[in-house]
């Protein structure tokens, strides 16, 4: 049986009144791409942000295969988050520099992987150029190459090819399952079952804070005694999506009251529309 | 703090500084408007005023003066300061001031002024109706005043003499003796400390302030807006390396914006005045080192400070809403500091925060080291600094700066 790497025991995040997730209880294994798949809101990208150390759970805990806490130990972690967060007056280079010194990486053993990965990513002679004038596509495998550079354990992909071209995206996911034959463990967050079902050998399906569903996609198919992975996951998530909270932060009761103030109210009737001209 | 920890903040603190300068209008806004801001005011503006001054005496300007009767002299005198002059009747008028008929005369410029002028017996009455908002009618009137005042100086010294008295010993019963600036015991080192003590601290404080809000914003408000904060978060440094590293490079930004206006403006002192007029303060080591000590307890509070209320914010937009009119806690209380005499100051206004680091730059600069003075500012700035330190790391911690309002 595989190695576990991370264990998540019992974890509940609350923001303000909103139960983000709800005694989430997973292991990772090692040499395996495990697919957190779940509508807007469900609680993916909390769940990511948890296993990457950036919140701390409300109750429960995160902690890798030494019982250490997960954020005293991101060292092991390669993170990708949604917006790629690349820094657009460094070059493509200085960004990958920047992070794998803060990881403590000498630049030359960063710079080796970054080469070997940049090959595969059709990168290389793209790592000089600063990445303001890159496309969507090429920002997301500079965050790709910049999350490898200092050799992680654990890969954390927030929705990885979204807003990708087909083929950037095919590039993307080849590169994900190389590293998985390598050896590596990658977590990859999407709401695309199709995508799920191509690179994950294992799919965790989370709703309204909750995993609903964990397993190959072949067994979640037995489970649900459905045909596709698109009915199971209906079946699965049959009670209507949480409204989805804007903003996590308390609003003060003056600054409620403000807002109020100039907040026009919205007509409800065609009489109170004509009015309102 | 450990290897890797100081090694994480200066990575944090140079990477800042490159992505920083690497906008041509943070390299303007940084280096070349605080080196050139006090040079183009003040040598290019009095240039300016001169040439413009210049134009105005080359103007030839035209008069009506009404009068019963106008002296000899008077009327050559009025002629050679460039103007022309009709002469007319003096209106009938309750008094000379009022303009009466003449009010669209002058409002519509048909003249430039009219000067009024009435014998009565060994007096003379005046006045003068000019146009305020019209430069060519206030240089009118300037110039009948200079006109009329060395007329009437010679006047005064003709009648005096008629009278039998020596005009001199009248006029100027008490004279100095000597040179005047004998008189000063204050050595020219000590002079200059104190014109410096005028502006410096002025300077200091509302440029460390004004050029730490943008990077301050960019840094903390702009990194969460455009999400590179979340990729910062997941490395495996502390939040207090990221405040400290984000610290380091903000000051290091504002001490070289403060440190170039300051330059800027001794150059332009410099060009403008004599070498009596601003020299180098005679300060003592121990007057340097604690001006030094001082520059640094201010700017750790106020970059501190800054960063913590733009780590608050949500967007860009909003913290450049806090920062801006935040301003004023530091504008008033360095107004207010400028006038505040320093000889038997009392101690409590070294315990105030803003005016106690401008009091003591004052102080220091004029080369006065008061122990009971020092100890107040130094601990109290002490106090506020690590108050701001500690609210600006509260403001690092909070889980929900990851997330931003885009």
């Amino acid at each position: 049986m595989a190695k576990s790497l991370l264990s998540i025991r019992d974890v509940t995040k609350n923001f303000a009144e909103v139960e983000a997730l709800q005694k989430i209880s997973l292991e990772i294994y090692s040499g395996e791409i495990v697919g957190l798949v779940g509508s807007n809101g469900a609680g993916k990208t909390t769940l990511l942000r948890l296993m990457a150390g950036v919140y701390k759970p409300s109750s429960g805990t995160v902690v890798l295969s030494n019982g250490e806490p997960v954020m005293n130990m991101r060292h092991e972690l390669g993170v990708v988050p949604e917006s790629t967060g690349l820094y657009s007056r460094l070059t493509a280079w200085e960004n990958i520099r920047y992070h794998s010194r803060m990881h403590g990486v000498k630049d030359s053993i960063a710079w080796a992987r970054t080469e070997k990965f940049a090959q595969h990513l059709d990168m290389k002679d793209s790592l000089g150029r600063h990445t303001k004038g890159f496309s969507r596509g090429m920002k997301q495998k500079t965050a790709l190459l910049r999350a490898l550079a200092h050799g992680p354990n654990i890969l954390l992909l927030d929705e990885p090819t979204a807003g990708l071209d087909i083929t950037s995206a095919r590039t993307v996911r080849a590169l994900v399952r190389q590293l998985r034959d390598e050896g590596g463990t990658v977590i990859y967050s999407t709401h695309q079952l199709a995508e799920a079902q191509q690179v994950c050998d294992r799919i965790v399906i989370i709703h309204n804070g909750e995993i609903r569903a964990d397993g190959s996609p072949q067994q979640l198919l037995q489970d649900t005694e459905t045909d596709s992975l698109e009915e199971a996951y209906v079946s699965l998530t049959l009670d209507q999506a949480r409204t989805r909270k804007e903003d996590n932060t308390k609003e003060s009761a003056f600054t409620g009251w403000w807002r109020r103030l100039f907040t026009p109210k919205t007509p409800s009737t065609t009489q109170e529309v004509m009015e309102s001209e | 703090m450990s290897e890797g920890s100081f090694r994480r903040v200066r990575s944090i603190a140079k990477k800042e500084v490159v992505e920083f300068t690497r906008d041509w209008r943070t390299i303007i806004a940084i280096i070349v408007i605080p080196l050139l801001m006090f040079p183009l005011l003040f040598i290019l503006f009095p240039v300016l005023l001169e040439s413009e001054a210049a134009e105005l005496d080359a103007l030839e300007l035209s008069i009506i003066i009404q009068t019963d009767g106008l002296p000899e002299n008077l009327a050559e005198n009025i002629s050679l300061s460039g103007m022309n002059y009709s002469i007319e009747e003096l209106p009938e008028t309750s008094s000379l001031a009022v303009p009466g008929q003449d009010l669209d005369r002058v409002r519509n410029s048909s003249t430039d002024a009219v000067l009024r002028f009435e014998s009565n017996e060994d007096i003379w009455n005046y006045a003068i109706l000019h146009l305020s908002t019209s430069e060519r009618s206030n240089e009118a009137r300037y110039r009948i005043l200079n006109v009329l005042s060395d007329w009437e100086n010679s006047e005064i010294r003709e009648r005096i003499d008629q009278g039998g008295l020596d005009v001199n010993e009248t006029l100027d019963p008490l004279r100095w003796d000597g040179e005047i600036s004998a008189g000063d015991v204050a050595t020219s080192g000590e002079q200059s400390g104190m014109i410096l003590s005028l502006f410096i601290p002025l300077v200091l404080a509302i440029w460390t302030y004004s050029s730490a809000i943008q990077p301050s914003i960019d840094m903390t408000a702009g990194e969460r807006e455009r999400g590179t904060l979340e990729a910062l978060l997941c490395l495996p440094c502390s939040r207090m390396e990221l405040l400290f590293g984000k610290w380091l490079a903000v000051a290091t930004i504002t001490g070289v914006g403060v440190l170039l206006q300051i330059f800027g403006l001794l150059f332009a002192i410099g060009y403008l005045a004599t070498s009596s007029f601003i020299g180098v303060p005679q300060l003592s080591i121990v007057s340097i080192l604690l001006i030094v000590l001082s520059i640094m307890l201010f700017a750790i509070m106020v970059v501190a400070f800054e960063l913590a209320l733009a780590m608050r914010s949500h967007s860009v937009k909003e913290a450049g809403s806090i920062l801006a009119p935040a301003l004023m806690l530091i504008l008033f209380p360095a107004l207010f500091t400028q006038v505040i005499n320093l000889d038997g100051i009392e101690g409590f206004w070294f315990a105030i925060p803003v005016v106690n680091i401008l009091l003591a730059l004052r102080e220091l600069l004029m080369n006065r080291v008061i122990t009971e003075h020092v100890i107040i500012w130094a601990v109290s700035s002490v106090i506020y600094a690590s108050l701001a330190a500690y609210y600006a790391s509260k403001q690092f911690s909070r889980e929900d700066i990851v997330t931003s309002l885009s």
